[in-house]
């Protein structure tokens, strides 16, 4: 699934660099050092878009006090993570519940660990001077850019009119037309393009796509079936150090963000900030407070495939246990 | 007609077969490479789409290729006029080139908006500087004798660029469009990936969907979008070069 | 004995200077006069300034000093010159390229298609009007060529080694062709080659140039009957003034 953060910058930069850097952990000094303890060879993890808060927590882990050597990959425009990971080129990649779902129908067996957002940040920016209401109103005229194939798209054309709007292609972060045209409403994640936005002096009304009843765990750390019983104890360790990381990042996201600015500078230091704080509410909420960050429960993955069988992506339902595993 | 189909049948059947085999004994997983049988029943499915997504290519990267082979043609004209023209003006050709398209389309559709004539726009950059490129050889690499010959006779310059000129450099002039035919299609298509519409649009809405078999059934009909137009070309080419140039001539 | 006739174009050449870029004097100062009608026989090594004389005849190319004169030099169309090769436009047929001159100048088609196949007929191709210069033998081209030349009835016709490339047969033929084409056309020739037979068979006046600067080695009139055909040959008044010839060049 193709990613919304926006790059803020001056230069309206849509990339679809794919893994072009690696990046190794430079802050932690335990890392860098190939000691002879054993360590095991090293563990990859692909991101689907570029270092942004919304990875922080992987940045901040503690891999190795977890005996773990880990290589983060940087995505970005169309990555396939969840490909990835199910061919076995990677031994973790970042995916959303959907396509976690939609794989798993294919028979890409991968399996969901870690729920970074428990709420999807998707969401609808447009201008406020239309003053709408809902987020069917963005429909009533206008243009709308969406990926057409998300299910979230799909979702919302079973529900609502959109023979008075003009849908063209989601411009993957790049907000440049949204600024040119009031009546230009565009996919987004909601928390980033909006900052962008309002960074550039427009003044946006969002709404999250969750309002029509779709939510997806976004930001999940996903793993291969097969990984996962050859080796169940270096999934366990990956969450356990992933879940120190985040609790890390939220508490103070400042030398994570220092780093991650480093390795995508077409973000500025002040946005990350930004974004950082925008982000808690969407990671840090009444379940994880109860059951830990990352965690996942059973009814929200029911809920998602009964969506998607709804909307014939799938054609039998595949059962929830199978997409998850808390470790 | 068996010379020039069979032989490139042989192998398709072969691979087509081999694919299809892998896929159904699970040596390579169906949602990484599809079986063509996969390809082939998702052609049929949604047959109505693609047919509708075909054609709007197609019109896409004709308008395109049509612009770019007159104002490509017309580009080169004007540069072999002389040499100082030429020594300004052709590094910028060569700028349409070397300018990666995905990275230009997003600014394309700033300028021509949401539909098809930034994929024109896309098309056309794709592939005009093959038109200029050769055109402008063709035109140069005339005969010294011929153009003494014309200059004998008081020919003018413009006399000699339509009588002998252009005429002589029509071979180089095909090669140009041959090799600008497929770059339409694929700027045509990256076009679509960013203002909708479509072949590009089907393989963008359906990759995120994982629907790989449509994917693929996409690709395969832009490609023989871009085998249909190389075609038309090669037609064109035969008719007007069949009775002067040996590229033509019989073997 | 050997007697010029008139009907042709003087040509004076005094102290006629070429000098290439890289300061080398291809023709160091040449004087020389060519009377009307005469055919003229140009022999000499590679290099030695040849064709470098004839395109400055022709006024393709200006002398760096001195001049060339022609007189009379009233009519603006008056030269014609046949290249080593034929170069005819290959995407004319026959027709058309001999009476590429007349079209050139601006005649009316019905009129330079009757004066093309006139020249045509001439040279013998008569029957071949609509072919393509692809479908033609070495010799023939070299007949439109020729005709090519006398469509516009020039009083000056240059010709640099135009039978060089062919056969010694079809040499034979073309040789006693070109030698009664100017007997009865009263014309001026002037005929570049590097072979002695050659020169001695066709014209009646030779220069034989030096290796380095267009320097006037050997300036004879050869002493052959005014009628030539193919017996003069194995005559052995031919022998001796190739002879005469050769030994100039050898010096």
């Amino acid at each position: 699934m193709a990613r919304q953060l926006t790059a803020v910058s001056d230069n309206h930069e849509m990339t679809s660099q794919r893994m072009e850097r690696r990046s190794f952990l430079k802050t932690l000094p335990a890392l860098g050092l190939l000691t002879a303890c054993g360590k095991p060879a090293g563990t990859k993890l692909a991101l689907n878009w570029k270092p942004e808060p919304e990875f922080g927590g992987f940045y901040a882990a503690p891999y190795s006090k977890h005996g773990l050597q880990v290589e983060i990959l940087p995505g970005g425009t169309g990555t396939p993570t969840v490909q990835m990971v199910g061919a076995g080129s990677v031994d973790f990649g970042i995916v959303s519940a959907d396509e976690v779902i939609l794989a798993r129908s294919k028979g890409n067996d991968v399996v969901a660990l870690f729920a970074v957002y428990q709420d999807s940040p998707t969401g609808i920016m447009a201008h406020a001077s239309r003053n709408l209401t809902a987020i069917g109103d963005v429909l009533k005229d206008g243009t709308l850019a969406i990926e057409s194939g998300l299910p979230f798209a799909r979702l919302m054309k079973r529900k609502f009119d959109f023979s008075h709007v003009k849908v063209v292609p989601s411009p993957g972060g790049d907000i440049t037309s949204f600024l040119h045209d009031e009546k230009f409403a565009q996919q987004c994640f909601l928390t980033s393009e909006p900052i962008a936005a309002r960074r550039k002096g427009a003044a946006v009304k969002v709404f999250a796509v969750s309002d029509i009843g779709y939510n997806p765990y976004t930001t999940v750390l996903a793993v291969s079936g097969d990984s996962l019983r050859k080796h169940p104890e270096t999934a366990k360790a990956m969450v356990a150090a992933v879940r120190e990381g985040w609790r890390a990042y939220l508490d103070d996201p400042k030398p994570v963000n220092q780093q991650m600015n480093q390795l995508n500078p077409t973000m500025d230091l002040a946005t990350f900030t930004e974004v950082a704080e925008v982000q808690k509410p969407f990671i840090e909420t009444d379940a994880t407070r109860s059951s830990g960050l990352g965690t996942m429960s059973r009814e929200r993955w029911e809920t998602l495939i009964g969506q998607f069988k709804e909307l014939g992506d799938i054609s039998q339902t595949i059962p929830a246990e199978d997409c998850f595993r808390l470790v | 007609m068996r010379k020039t189909l069979l032989p490139p049948l042989i192998p398709l059947v072969f691979f087509t077969l081999t694919a299809e085999l892998l896929v159904r004994e699970g040596f390579v997983r169906a949602y990484l490479v599809p079986a063509p049988s996969a390809v082939v029943r998702a052609m049929i499915d949604s047959r109505v789409e693609l047919v509708q997504a075909l054609l709007s290519t197609s019109a896409g990267a004709l308008a395109g290729f049509v612009m770019s082979a007159l104002l490509g043609i017309a580009s080169a004209v004007i540069l072999s006029s002389s040499r100082g023209v030429q020594r300004a003006f052709y590094p910028y050709a060569i700028f349409f080139q070397t300018v990666p398209l995905i990275a230009v389309a997003p600014l394309l559709v700033i300028w021509f908006g949401f539909g098809i004539r930034t994929v024109i726009a896309s098309a056309f950059v794709a592939s005009v500087f093959p038109v200029i490129a050769n055109t402008l050889s063709g035109i140069l690499s005339t005969d010294p004798s011929l153009r003494d010959l014309f200059k004998l006779y008081g020919a003018s310059p413009l006399v000699t660029l339509f009588k002998l000129r252009l005429p002589a450099a029509l071979p180089q002039v095909f090669t140009g469009l041959r090799v600008s035919a497929g770059l339409a299609v694929i700027g045509a298509i990256v076009g679509e990936f960013i203002a909708g519409g479509g072949l590009g649009s089907v393989v963008e809405i359906a990759r995120t969907q994982q629907r790989i078999d449509k994917v693929s059934a996409a690709v395969l009909l832009a490609s023989l979008l871009g085998l249909g137009l190389f075609g038309l070309i090669n037609l064109l080419s035969y008719l007007m070069l069949r009775r002067w140039h040996a590229s033509e001539q019989a073997e | 004995m050997t007697t010029t006739i008139s009907g042709g174009v003087a040509v004076y050449l005094e102290g006629v200077r070429r000098v290439f870029d890289n300061q080398r004097a291809v023709i160091a100062g040449m004087d020389l006069r060519i009377e009307a009608g005469e055919f003229l026989a140009v022999l000499g090594p590679s290099g030695c300034g040849k064709s470098t004389l004839l395109r400055m005849i022709a006024r393709l190319s200006a002398p760096n000093a001195g001049q060339i004169r022609l007189e009379p030099d009233a009519e603006r169309f008056q030269t014609a010159f046949v290249f080593q090769d034929a170069h005819l436009l290959p995407w004319r047929n026959v027709l058309a390229n001999a009476a590429l001159p007349l079209e050139l100048m601006g005649e009316a088609k019905a009129r330079r298609d009757e004066k093309a196949r006139a020249a045509l007929e001439q040279v013998g191709l008569l029957d071949a009007l609509e072919r393509y210069p692809a479908e033609l033998s070495g010799g023939m081209r070299m007949r439109v060529s020729l005709a090519r030349a006398l469509v516009t009835e020039p009083r000056l016709l240059l010709l640099d080694e135009p039978f060089a490339a062919l056969d010694e047969i079809t040499r034979f033929h073309l040789d006693v062709q070109l030698r009664d084409l100017w007997q009865r056309r009263g014309m001026t020739v002037i005929f570049v080659t590097h072979s002695v037979s050659e020169a001695a068979f066709l014209a009646n006046r030779a220069v034989v140039l030096g290796r380095r600067g267009g320097d006037i080695k050997l300036d004879r009139r050869l002493e052959l009957p005014a009628v030539r055909s193919n017996d003069l040959r194995g005559d052995p008044r031919l022998g001796q003034e190739m002879k005469i010839l050769l030994g100039a060049i050898e010096e």
